[in-house]
């Protein structure tokens, strides 16, 4: 059955996202918060996010229309009864999404396909918690959502082979690639770009080399098109702390343990693009400033 | 003969029922006897629908897929109230509209399985056209069955020689990818120098040179000599030559990799740019919509006058060099929802070709909105002329001929 309307609960960044890449594709969005207020204010966000598209050409004013004319807003789970899909997007609360799914479970029809957009919590826990655990499926969006063109697809234990070809056959129709995960602490896009940064952070600590040295190198050496410590500034470097410390409590290796340097980094309220400051310092637009010294572009 | 004719997009299915045979179609007197269009396939769909004598109508309804928009215009042209056939065996055979055919399509083609796979090689080269074309046709093929013919927006420009087809970069990406100039609008450039050369009374004269201008959405323009296309303004996309309503047209090449760079645009987003803001309303800020430009520039609008002199500045600069290519012109031809119905534009084209043999006549110029009409004045060795198109017509009487086993015109 092909999906055509797809139901989105959570209206922040991640679900607004979601439902520009879904509105963009031609799918018919409903999208749940809690209150009209922040119903909202997730549609004034997605036409600003739209609005930068079109500053920056991606998009025109007449798709800007037809995105938002597709977006409806819904109170209440109960509205989504007649979607085909309904991806969670709501923040990282193991209580509060199998509360969800629960609810979900009894609206919806018993065949459509429940996703959550989690990065951290265990799809197979959430489905066990329902009454359609094969029904239940894990899609790992990657921010800003619109632009990054993949999807981890995560598989929880009884996730069942029709859900998940009809969750890769979504993902297809938003114009991304899906790739199959099995659950797992990270996945694949976590689990290895994470080290990454954070020996990126060591070699910076143990004095081999600056951080403008460190990003060069690694762009222009293997041709990334930002280093790892400016990603690091992107992602947040409180981000970047959680995650590591996610990935050394979940598998105890100490490949995992988060540099020193990044924790000292977050003390000092050095979080990255976001406060103007982390590994390099940015300017109110979230450019970085130019650095003084050898290796600059 | 009754010829379905069908041109699907990604989300939307023109159509036109078409009587001709070979009589009529020399004659000028074959016409379409409904014609409409559905759009919005796959969601709430729009349907309009025209026949001879019956009162226009609009559906809508959820429409999923292209088969079942073609099963839905079928029901309309069978319908007792609205109809136009008794029955959907009445017709004989169907023509699509396919964009590219690449090399191997010069001429319009029967259907089978070959020819099919022809056409779905060239999925690379219109990434965005020929699926949809594809699709559209599968719907019919299991609809209807009767002979499939299609006729592409490409084969009327596979005359052109080397030196107008090859692009100054390495001879291997030819070989390797078919990049070339292959043009576009090939059926609505072909129907006007026709049309044209019948007006002259010189149909199948080898030396007649005629100029023809597509001016719609996008805009092309074909040097045409003897009936044979010998240069045209789009290249191997629809984005080389004149100025668009939204897209760039000509421009340096370098110019793409120094706005990519300087900022910090994607290949999509670079796309973007190119087709969807640039053109007039790039420059004009205003619109792409030629009426809405003229108004603007009317009230002092500086950036809407500065679009329109792109606009006309360019394609005078190709009228000129297509005038050099043929060794002189007998006839320039204006088509499109631009050339047919804005005169501004046409005389701001030909504004100082005077010395080249194509003199306006003011007065004709500005009575002539899509008719056919000529526009230069008495005396002027090169003609000028409003000529609507109809590519339907076209489509059709190229299926009518295949299906008849006459050989192509």
């Amino acid at each position: 059955m092909a999906i055509r309307t797809v139901g989105i609960v959570g209206g922040g960044t991640m679900g607004q996202g979601i439902a520009v890449a879904c509105a963009g594709a031609g799918l018919d969005v409903l999208l749940v918060e809690k209150t009209p207020e922040l119903g909202q204010e997730a549609l004034a966000g997605v036409a600003e996010a739209l609005d930068r598209d079109i500053a920056k050409w991606r998009r025109t004013e007449s798709e800007k229309r037809a995105i938002l004319a597709r977006i409806g807003l819904a109170e209440g789970l109960e509205a989504l009864e007649p979607t085909d899909l309904v991806v969670e997007a709501v923040s990282e609360d193991l209580e509060l999404k199998i509360s969800l799914f629960q609810q979900l479970d009894r609206l919806v029809s018993p065949d459509d396909v429940l996703a959550t957009n989690t990065s951290t919590l265990s799809v197979t826990e959430i489905a066990a918690r329902t009454s359609r655990p094969e029904r239940v499926i894990g899609l790992h969006f990657l921010q800003p959502v619109p632009k990054v063109p993949l999807v981890e697809v995560v598989r929880g234990l009884k996730t069942g082979d029709d859900t998940y070809r009809r969750a890769l056959e979504f993902v297809r129709v938003l114009g991304k690639t899906g790739i199959e995960v099995f659950e797992y602490p990270g996945y694949v896009t976590t689990r290895v770009i994470l080290p990454f940064l954070n020996e990126a952070m060591y070699v910076v600590m143990e004095g081999v080399a600056s951080a403008e040295a460190v990003d060069t190198s690694m762009r222009l050496g293997y041709g990334l098109p930002v280093g790892p410590l400016q990603l690091a500034d992107r992602m947040g470097l409180d981000e970047v702390m959680r995650w590591m410390q996610y990935l050394f409590d979940e598998l105890g290796d100490v490949k995992y343990r988060p540099c020193p340097l990044l924790r000292k980094m977050i003390r000092a309220g050095h979080l990255g693009v976001k406060t103007g400051r982390g590994f390099f310092e940015y300017d109110a637009a979230g450019h970085p400033k130019p650095v003084s010294g050898e290796g600059k572009v | 003969m009754k010829v379905l004719v069908l041109n699907c997009g990604s989300s939307s299915v023109k159509f036109q029922l078409v009587e001709t045979d070979e009589t009529s179609a020399a004659a000028g007197r074959d016409r379409a006897l409904a014609k409409g269009i559905v759009e919005n396939i796959g969601g709430l769909a729009i349907l309009r629908y025209e026949a001879e004598g019956r009162k226009p109508l609009k559906e809508t309804g959820e429409i999923l897929e292209h088969k079942i928009a073609v099963e839905r215009i079928l029901g309309l042209l069978t319908r007792e109230d609205v109809g136009v056939l008794r029955d959907r065996r009445e017709i004989d055979a169907v023509g699509h509209r396919m964009v590219h055919g690449g090399e191997r399509f010069k001429t319009s083609a029967l259907i089978d399985d070959d020819v099919l796979s022809g056409i779905e090689d060239c999925i690379d080269l219109a990434p965005l056209h020929n699926p949809p074309n594809i699709k559209g046709y599968r719907a019919a093929r299991e609809l209807l069955a009767v002979p499939h013919v299609a006729v592409f927006d490409t084969s009327f420009h596979q005359t052109m020689p080397a030196e107008a087809y090859l692009y100054g970069v390495p001879y291997v990406l030819y070989q390797r990818h078919g990049v070339r100039r292959y043009g576009f609008h090939g059926t609505s450039h072909r129907f006007v120098s026709r049309r044209m050369a019948e007006i002259l009374g010189r149909v199948g004269d080898p030396t007649l040179r005629v100029i023809t201008c597509h001016l719609g959405n996008g805009c092309s323009i074909t040097a045409i000599r003897g009936g044979r296309s010998v240069d045209t303004s789009m290249g191997l996309t629809p984005l080389e030559g004149l100025l668009m309503g939204t897209r760039a047209g000509d421009i340096d090449a370098g110019l793409v990799l120094h706005v990519m760079t300087v900022e910090e645009l994607g290949i999509s987003e670079a796309n973007a740019l190119l087709n969807k803001h640039s053109g007039l309303l790039g420059i004009s800020g205003v619109s792409n919509d030629m009426r809405a430009l003229l108004q603007a520039e009317s009230e002092g609008n500086e950036r809407a006058r500065a679009a329109l002199d792109v606009f006309c500045y360019r394609l005078k600069k190709y009228i000129a060099a297509y005038v050099g290519v043929l060794g002189g012109v007998d006839a320039v031809v204006f088509t499109g929802g631009i050339g047919e119905n804005a005169a501004p534009i046409r005389a701001r084209s030909v504004a100082g070709l005077e010395a080249i043999g194509l003199r306006l006549d003011p007065e004709r110029n500005a009575a002539a909105r899509a008719v056919e009409a000529e526009v230069s004045a008495d005396g002027s060795p090169g003609k000028i002329w409003v000529i609507p198109t109809n590519e339907e017509l076209l489509i059709a009487r190229d299926t009518m001929r295949i299906v008849s086993g006459l050989p192509p015109e």
